[in-house]
């Protein structure tokens, strides 16, 4: 038993240095009445789970601790997005000015909390542990939404509790059904269970997979569970939003990859019904931008459109739909984190979240302007970008598996998408600022800008070494 | 090596610029001019070195890209690039001596202007899918900016129209690619080529309607036209000679180095109505044209009326006929850019372009009113100047094929006549309106830009064989692979 437990925690470095270093985090937050020792212990430990994870030995599909979870090469991916996101989302936390320094400890600590949490939800290979790790993403989430002093924070954080709170009751009742069904909890086994059902059960499995959809489909704003996310996304800090577009989408898709994969007998009725999600999802979040004047309620639409691209490469089925998902991801990390960086230096200045502030940016700050329009053509999907290149191999995996519906779907709501993109494009070039001093944006502003941008722009050009990467991550078998 | 060269000259230019302080204006002039004049020698050299008589990709360059998917920096030039090249470059020089007329935010200006003539050159140059819609992407977003910031009128709805439009016809032309490369594994132009033929029918037809929607807003073909007369009206004087030039090329260049010899039955299937919408863009473009009052706007629908002949001649599937569209399309670019230029210099002084505010200048601007009617009968096709050859060459080729298409068409040529010579008649004749008796004349920077324009269009009409004998190798080898079918 022991050695089962000691051969684990050594693969689970990672994890363990990130969870020891948030308790820490929490800790100093209390004691000292400074930010920096906080903000210090946090680059400690997100470096030294970098370190863990770099050093890892290579990973392979045997599960760990007893079976709860499975570190493969699938769930290294998106641990390092998981890394990479809480990183710079931290530097977007260093540099942002909103009301919450008196609680920078519990800050920093509770996004070091949802670190983990994304990185068990993408390693979860039975059912509680994927339980446990949505919720320790989610309750560490409510209480960061609410973190500001104000009203708009406090409605933010209630409405995201309790929609939370309902689908994590539609998920259990799903998974117990689950349970009923084929006696265990763990995904290997209820992959050999499910297809030894009889018929009149292969119904409730349907069921008891819709049910768990609706949580998954909650953490990753997929229609009809996201209409919590304008909401939220505006009330909280923007650091919180950001980590929110990406972080849970990321491991949120993880997770429905792995237990549709250990649902695969139920796809005849899931698979359709996935599709069918995909396509309103993407066209409600890119219809509803276009009326947005909240730059923050914007992007949270622009996320749910782009949770819709994700959710192609999911619909698909094939391995090559998984590859696309994974770099369309790491774009949308890149991407996404970037333009909430830019939002971040301009509220910061601006003290204004409508799309107005952004007016003029090109006078004021030149290279801030040209990174922001950078992202915002990468998530447009215009070549030569890295959002381009996902969005090329998303529709590509749908063609080739025959939904072509879905390619088509894609297309439409890209050029729909263009739209409210160019506009902030057009608000930063075309017309003139309402004040002319520089706007300039703090250090740890300029590195997450600039890390993000290189990004973007280097791996659009090149993108085959990280395609490689990616493609040797998508194992066969998922479990 | 050279075609590489010639895409990194704009390039590097543009770097070079955007290292500059904004305020060295001078110096970011003559790099953008260094430039681009660099661009011209290579495209010239290239045409020295060019062997015309062969078929097939010269100067070929073939590196690996993304592995994985057989992407590959594929360039290559043979007689239906070839044009194209040399009309950018010089189109592209010229345009960019008339854009020291901008007075504000030079650095962006020559920047963004940099970035899209690597965007159009690549366009010409790829031998790769997934290069080929790169560049042609990538010509959007700074033509989006130079409407957009330095235009006039409506600029930024005009800007936005033109982005979106074409980027919705540009998507279906993505789903095009990837379903071609799904069935074949390879985005090379040349072994799609080759394998164009053993394509089954319908998929032939599935394909070329979706390159079609992709191409034809690029034309533009009616009734996909309806961004041009904004984006060109709004535009600043280079960047319209520049759309007009260049970019419309791109959509015709489309067809004849893609839709046509991959999917040829579909080209074949499509073939009447290829012909029906030229007729209705060159009658419909020239009765719309006569209907004007903005000067700029006139051309802009003239511009949609010259490139029915493109769409008459490629619908024709004779060499006579797809070489008249070949080198209307050169035609196109040297008549018009000229026009535009021409029409900017006095909007440049006058700050209007109602046609009515003008009366008698011909007295009053020698040069102005020579090069203006040079350029208008250049327009409406009079012998002995280049648009003639074109356009005679589209009508003969496809008359024997589609008869009462080409009977219609012949009738837009009257109709430009017409409104060519009711612009001559009202801007240059009559008398002379008072506003206008201290107005200038050309000067030497706006003749330089012109010229050049005015020695071509010459040269083609008395000895078209000049480009002829380039292109028509590689022409009739398309029209044998297209019939070959």
């Amino acid at each position: 038993m022991s050695e089962i437990v000691w051969d684990s925690l050594k693969a689970w470095w990672p994890e363990l240095i990130v969870s020891v270093g948030a308790l820490l985090v929490v800790l100093l937050g209390v004691w000292t009445k400074r930010t920096q020792p906080a903000i210090g212990a946090t680059w400690f430990t997100l470096f030294g789970g970098g370190a863990a994870l770099w050093f890892a030995p290579a990973p392979t599909s045997t599960s760990l601790f007893f079976g709860l979870i499975v570190a493969d090469p699938l769930s290294l991916v998106f641990r390092w997005l998981a890394l990479g996101t809480t990183a710079l989302v931290v530097l977007m936390v260093m540099s942002s000015d909103e009301q919450t320094n008196t609680l920078r400890g519990e800050y920093l600590g509770l996004l070091l909390f949802i670190t983990v949490g994304l990185m068990l939800m993408a390693e979860a290979s039975h059912l509680l542990m994927a339980y446990v790790a949505m919720e320790l993403v989610s309750l560490s989430a409510y209480i960061l939404v609410g973190l500001l002093p104000d009203k708009r924070s406090a409605e933010a954080a209630l409405k995201y509790l309790l929609f939370g709170a309902f689908s994590s009751g539609l998920m259990l009742y799903g998974m117990s059904l689950l349970f009923g069904l084929t006696g265990s909890l763990g995904f290997r086994d209820i992959l050999q269970a499910s297809g030894n059902l009889s018929r009149g059960a292969t119904g409730l499995l349907a069921v008891a997979v819709t049910l768990m959809l609706a949580g998954l489909a909650f953490k990753i704003s997929m229609v009809p569970f996201h209409m919590w996310t304008p909401d939220a996304y505006e009330g909280a800090p923007i650091p919180v939003t950001a980590l929110l577009s990406v972080g849970p989408k990321a491991a949120g898709l993880a997770l429905v990859l792995r237990i549709t994969e250990a649902l695969a007998p139920a796809w005849s009725t899931v698979g359709p019904l996935l599709g069918g999600l995909t396509v309103i999802t993407m066209t409600l979040g890119n219809l509803v931008a276009l009326s947005q004047t909240n730059v923050k309620r914007l992007f949270a639409y622009s996320t749910i459109g782009q949770v819709g691209y994700l959710l192609i490469g999911l619909s698909v089925h094939t391995p090559k739909g998984v590859e696309a998902l994974l770099l369309y991801l790491v774009a949308y990390l890149f991407m996404n984190l970037g333009a909430f960086a830019c939002i971040v230096a301009v509220v910061n200045d601006t003290h204004n979240e409508t799309l107005e502030a952004f007016r003029g940016l090109s006078k004021r700050s030149p290279v801030l302007a040209l990174l922001c329009t950078l992202f915002l053509l990468s998530l447009a999907g215009i070549p030569p970008l890295l959002g381009f290149f996902g969005k090329f191999l998303l529709f590509g995996s749908a063609i080739e598996s025959g939904h072509l519906w879905l390619a088509v779907a894609g297309i439409i709501n890209s050029a729909i998408a263009l739209y409210y993109y160019v506009n902030l494009i057009r608000l930063m070039y075309l017309i003139a600022p309402d004040r002319v001093q520089p706007l300039r944006p703090t250090g740890a502003l300029r590195l997450a800008i600039g890390l993000c941008g290189a990004a973007t722009l280097l791996l659009g050009l090149f993108p085959g070494a990280l395609l490689a990467r990616l493609g040797a991550s998508v194992v066969v078998n998922l479990l | 090596m050279v075609l590489s060269a010639l895409l990194l000259c704009p390039l590097v230019g543009m770097l070079a610029i955007l290292a500059m302080p904004k305020s060295a204006i001078r110096a970011i002039r003559m790099t953008a001019l260094g430039a681009s004049g660099i661009a011209l020698l290579i495209s010239l050299s290239l045409l020295k070195q060019f062997q015309p008589q062969l078929v097939g990709a010269q100067f070929e360059e073939r590196l690996s890209w993304i592995p994985q998917l057989g992407i590959f920096y594929h360039l290559g030039i043979d007689g239906i690039s070839l044009p194209m090249v040399l009309l950018t470059t010089l189109l592209g020089f010229l345009a960019c001596i008339a854009s020291f007329s901008i007075t504000e935010r030079h650095k962006e200006y020559f920047a963004l202007y940099l970035l899209l003539e690597v965007g159009m050159l690549g366009t010409f140059l790829a031998l790769d899918l997934f290069l080929f819609y790169i560049f042609w992407e990538v010509v959007l977003v700074p033509m989006y900016f130079l409407i957009g910031i330095w235009g006039g009128g409506r600029r930024e709805y005009s800007a936005f129209k033109f982005f979106i439009y074409t980027l919705a016809g540009s998507l279906v032309m993505l789903l095009a690619i990837l379903a071609l490369y799904l069935r074949t594994h390879t985005f090379d132009m040349l072994r799609l080529a080759e394998m164009g033929p053993t394509f089954d029918a319908p998929f032939q037809r599935l394909l070329f309607v979706a390159f079609f929607l992709g191409f034809a807003i690029k034309v533009p073909v009616f009734p996909f036209h309806t961004w041009l007369p904004d984006a060109h009206v709004d535009a600043p004087t280079p960047i319209s000679v520049i759309l007009a030039g260049v970019l419309l090329k791109m959509g015709g260049y489309g067809f004849f180095r893609i839709a046509y010899p991959i999917v040829p039955a579909g080209a074949a299937w499509f073939g009447w109505t290829m012909a029906l919408l030229g007729t209705i863009n060159i009658v419909y473009g020239a009765w719309v044209a006569m209907a004007q009052t903005d000067f700029k706007r006139l051309v802009a629908y003239s511009s949609v009326s010259h490139m029915g002949f493109v769409l008459l001649g490629l619908s024709s599937f004779t060499p006579e006929g797809m070489n008249g569209a070949m080198l209307q399309m050169f035609n196109h670019g040297t008549i018009t850019g000229g026009m535009f230029l021409l029409v900017g210099v006095l909007y440049d002084r006058a700050h209007t372009r109602q046609l009515d505010a003008f009366g008698g200048l011909g007295v009053r601007v020698p040069r102005y009113a020579g090069l203006l009617i040079f350029f208008s009968l250049a327009s409406l096709g009079l012998p002995g100047l280049s648009g003639f050859v074109s356009e005679f060459l589209s009508l003969v080729g496809t008359f024997g094929v589609w008869r009462w298409q080409t009977i219609v068409s012949v009738t837009g040529i009257v109709v430009s006549a017409a409104y060519m010579l009711m612009v001559l008649q009202r801007v240059l004749l009559g008398p002379l309106n008072e506003k206008w008796r201290a107005l200038t004349d050309m000067n030497a920077r706006e003749l330089c830009s012109i010229i050049p324009l005015v020695g071509i269009v010459l040269a083609l009409g008395i000895y078209p064989l000049f480009m002829l004998r380039l292109q028509d190798a590689s022409v009739q080898n398309l029209v044998q692979h297209v019939l070959g079918h």
